[in-house]
């Protein structure tokens, strides 16, 4: 998984990209530590680029919604296609997250 | 693991250069993974990277090297070969080997046998669905719930299993972090690193197919059934799939305490497979021998009727004319069985008949492809019309009254008969035609350079050279070339001739034997196209054309000039950084027009430059997601692949790859991807006027 953050005004947009599976460790730590200091209102994480997640994957991003929380921001998924889309409702993460088409 | 027939023939392995012989040699002896008795006699075939390895050739096994990296995981799809091991210090199959030597007779059609260490970074997953699709193991339709199955169970096999990581209940942030270095930890120790995963496919008669999973960690028990909705998203959020993979499969089953866990997936036979033509070629030849021509009255005939009396008037009328295979069943449910049994070439039913009557077993013949096309010729007594046209829409090639006329009942059994004669020499006729179209396909597949051509053309110039080439279903219009100059320049060229068929195919050995002709011997592209262009238009019917890139790389110079007649915008990159750009691609098509002008651009090409040519297959075959891949998607596979590889990566390659895990097996248009890299001196490669 690979990604680009971008901060206008009070959101934090991040692109991801690739595959987003167990191995996306490192990379997922740093990408929470780069949200943690934008301390933004919104955290956006578009996920259109994401061609294919697992379940670690998933876990991942609800740990992006808890450190939101923490930091009281609202955290939108958004663009999520194909194989992504169906493990989110699957997850049934319509519940946990705002979904954005 | 297979072995031939003949227990004294060698064994072919294929074997990376990186690995040493030593290595090579324990394991294939050390392990006892063959299910042959006594020394086997091995036969090394050596490449430094699969590309290098022919993939005409039947390997027995293919090695791979320690971290084999994406590069050679791709042999799982280019290489012909069912089982593929990574050869790594520290390796200790133990009661792994029953598994990779499995009994001869239920033998895996692909396995594949990875370190921890690096099956951690690789997308194992992915590409072990891609290798079963191209096998043909696999619809396209199944393959994404099977990818997601098998990339749950890998994980967990993985992370629970080897890694002996738990991850239960829902982590918090800092949990998280500490995984995180635990993993690293523990994949860089020998204890966890070293420890081997196996993943095999094997597919059923009843067409399902198997997938095992199997660990060396310490086992583990399946819990309760629970609530089967239950998703990672509610408790636990890491790895814990078992009710993702449930509802992905037919069957999910345990074995070794926990250690293999068995993935089965239920695909409905009648379905075409857009399977890999080279790896059915063998299933191929194995039916066709079952479908044997058989004369008129060698044929196999099957009687279904309930009462005694009537079987034994058709098989009178019909022995007197000399059948004499008969069978028999004496109702529906009978008639099946025999039918199964028998493999009968025309079938004789009654339609009104205990257990199952004739409409029902109709039906039920119909939906076995077995059976799709074997006369059925119901006989009743009924008389009324709808019995008659429902008979018919059950499947049944002919009707005859009760009671049985002789010369009638053998007159429709000869027509039917011959038929069906007709048909299957028909298809033979079919086969021919085809070989003899796959005869075509190799002639114009070596049209093409082959790898240790371009490799060494590459070497002498300086460059690492890598190219993939992949022909549509029919025949195709892609070729490409290499043509050396000088000492210093090096000209390439690729060429797509519009549609595909045996009209492009001819077409590509006209522009092939104009290329290498003395004709043309133009040093600036775009002279050399302009000429080419004249010559190939009087060649030409009206209506065909051709795209083609010409260009000519000048190490001293250190330029890339060339022309492009309407061809695909080559990519131009920095092996450094990355990034790369489309150069222009546009010019008139070859074959529109007599006096077409061809312009030569030049642009910089130094030792960090490296250059990739494609046919538009790469960037116009839909691919997983609905789209084809866009341009700005191009270079970003580049970008990365750049820079997550060393220098020394087969860029054609790895690019080929990704695009196959996406794309259908079965593409509708000739595919070639050709990279050129100035190969700097870290990996080996020097350039020729560096080493005079």
């Amino acid at each position: 998984m690979n990604y680009n953050t971008e901060q206008t005004d009070k959101t934090t947009t991040v692109e991801l990209t690739g595959r987003f599976t167990f191995g996306d460790h490192s990379n997922f730590r740093k990408l929470i530590e780069e949200m943690r200091a934008h301390q933004s209102e919104t955290h956006v994480l578009d996920v259109a680029g994401i061609e294919f997640i697992d379940s670690a994957g998933l876990g991942m991003l609800l740990l992006a919604r808890d450190e939101g929380e923490k930091a009281r921001a609202t955290v939108v998924l958004r663009g999520a296609q194909g194989q992504v889309k169906r493990m989110l409702e699957v997850a049934r993460f319509d519940t946990l997250f705002k979904l954005e088409d | 693991m297979e072995s031939d027939i003949d227990d004294h023939s060698p064994l072919t392995v294929a074997v990376p250069q990186s690995l040493s012989s030593d290595d090579v040699e324990s394991l294939l002896t050390g392990a006892n993974i063959w299910d042959r008795s006594g020394p086997i006699p091995f036969e090394h075939v050596i490449g430094n990277s699969p590309e290098d390895l022919s993939n005409s050739a039947r390997f027995s096994c293919c090695l791979l090297p320690s971290d084999p990296g994406r590069e050679w995981l791709g042999s799982l799809i280019r290489l012909n070969s069912d089982n593929f091991i990574e050869c790594f210090d520290g390796m200790d199959l133990g009661d792994l080997c029953p598994i990779i030597g499995s009994d001869p007779k239920s033998k895996h059609h692909l396995l594949v046998c990875l370190s921890t260490r690096s099956a951690y970074h690789l997308p194992v997953a992915r590409k072990f669905v891609t290798a079963l699709r191209h096998r043909g193991l696999i619809k396209e339709a199944t393959a994404p719930a099977v990818e997601m199955a098998v990339q749950e169970a890998f994980a967990n096999s993985l992370i629970h299993g080897n890694l002996a990581l738990t991850t239960s209940g829902r982590l918090s942030m800092d949990r998280f972090n500490e995984l995180g270095d635990e993993t690293k930890k523990r994949l860089a120790s020998t204890t966890y690193g070293d420890r081997a995963i196996v993943l095999t496919a094997k597919k059923r008669k009843n067409g399902h197919i198997v997938i095992s999973i199997n660990d060396q960690g310490a086992g583990f028990t399946p819990r309760k059934e629970t609530d089967e909705t239950t998703m990672p998203g509610q408790e636990s959020t890491f790895g814990r799939g078992l009710p993702l993979i449930k509802s992905l499969c037919h069957s999910v089953t345990f074995a070794r305490g926990g250690r293999t866990i068995k993935l089965t997936f239920d695909q409905i036979e009648s379905d075409v497979l857009s399977a890999d033509p080279a790896f059915i070629r063998e299933f191929d030849a194995q039916s066709s021998i079952d479908a044997a021509l058989r004369t008129p009255q060698n044929a196999t005939i099957l009687i279904a009727d309930d009462t005694m009396l009537s079987r034994e008037i058709i098989a009178s009328y019909l022995r007197s004319d000399g059948f004499t295979n008969l069978v028999f069943a004496k109702d529906g449910e009978d008639a099946l069985s025999q039918a199964k049994a028998h493999n009968p070439d025309l079938i004789i039913l009654d339609i009104i008949m205990p257990k199952l009557d004739g409409y029902e077993v109709c039906k039920a013949l119909r939906a076995d492809p077995q059976f799709a096309e074997t006369p059925i010729i119901a006989q009743t007594a009924l008389e009324e019309n709808e019995g008659r046209t429902r008979i018919f829409d059950d499947g049944a090639t002919d009707l005859i009254l009760k009671p049985l006329n002789k010369a009638e009942l053998i007159a429709r059994t000869k027509i039917h008969l011959e038929n069906r004669l007709l048909v299957k020499q028909l298809r033979a006729y079919r086969e021919r035609t085809q070989s003899e179209l796959d005869l075509a396909r190799d002639m114009q597949e070596n049209l093409n350079p082959a790898p240790e051509q371009y490799r060494g053309t590459g070497f002498d110039y300086g460059m690492r050279i890598s190219a993939t080439f992949q022909m549509s279903s029919e025949l195709g219009g892609d070729m490409w070339g290499l043509v050396p100059i000088d000492e210093q320049r090096l000209g390439v060229y690729i060429v797509d001739f519009a549609g595909h068929g045996l009209g492009a195919a001819l077409n590509t050995f006209r522009l092939h034997s104009l290329i290498w002709s003395d004709q043309i011997r133009d040093p600036d592209p775009g002279a050399y196209l302009s000429n080419l262009n004249r010559h190939l238009k009087g060649l030409l019917p009206i209506g065909q054309y051709a795209t083609m890139l010409y260009g000519i790389i000048d190490r001293s110079q250190k330029t890339f000039s060339y022309a492009s007649a309407a061809c695909t915008s080559p990519v131009l990159g920095d092996s450094t950084t990355g990034t790369a750009r489309y150069l222009d691609g546009s010019g008139v098509p070859l074959g529109v027009i007599r006096d077409a002008r061809y312009e030569t651009r030049e642009v910089p090409f130094d030792q960090n430059s490296f250059l990739l040519l494609y046919s538009d297959a790469l960037i116009e075959t839909t691919l997983d997601d609905g789209q084809f891949l866009s341009e700005e998607k191009l270079l970003s596979m580049v970008h990365e692949t750049v820079m997550e590889s060393s220098s020394d990566v087969d860029l054609a390659a790895q690019i080929a790859d990704q695009f196959m895990d996406r794309a259908p097996v079965q593409l509708s248009d000739d595919f070639t991807v050709v990279s050129l890299q100035s190969a700097n001196g870290a990996n080996g490669f020097t350039a020729r006027d560096e080493t005079q």
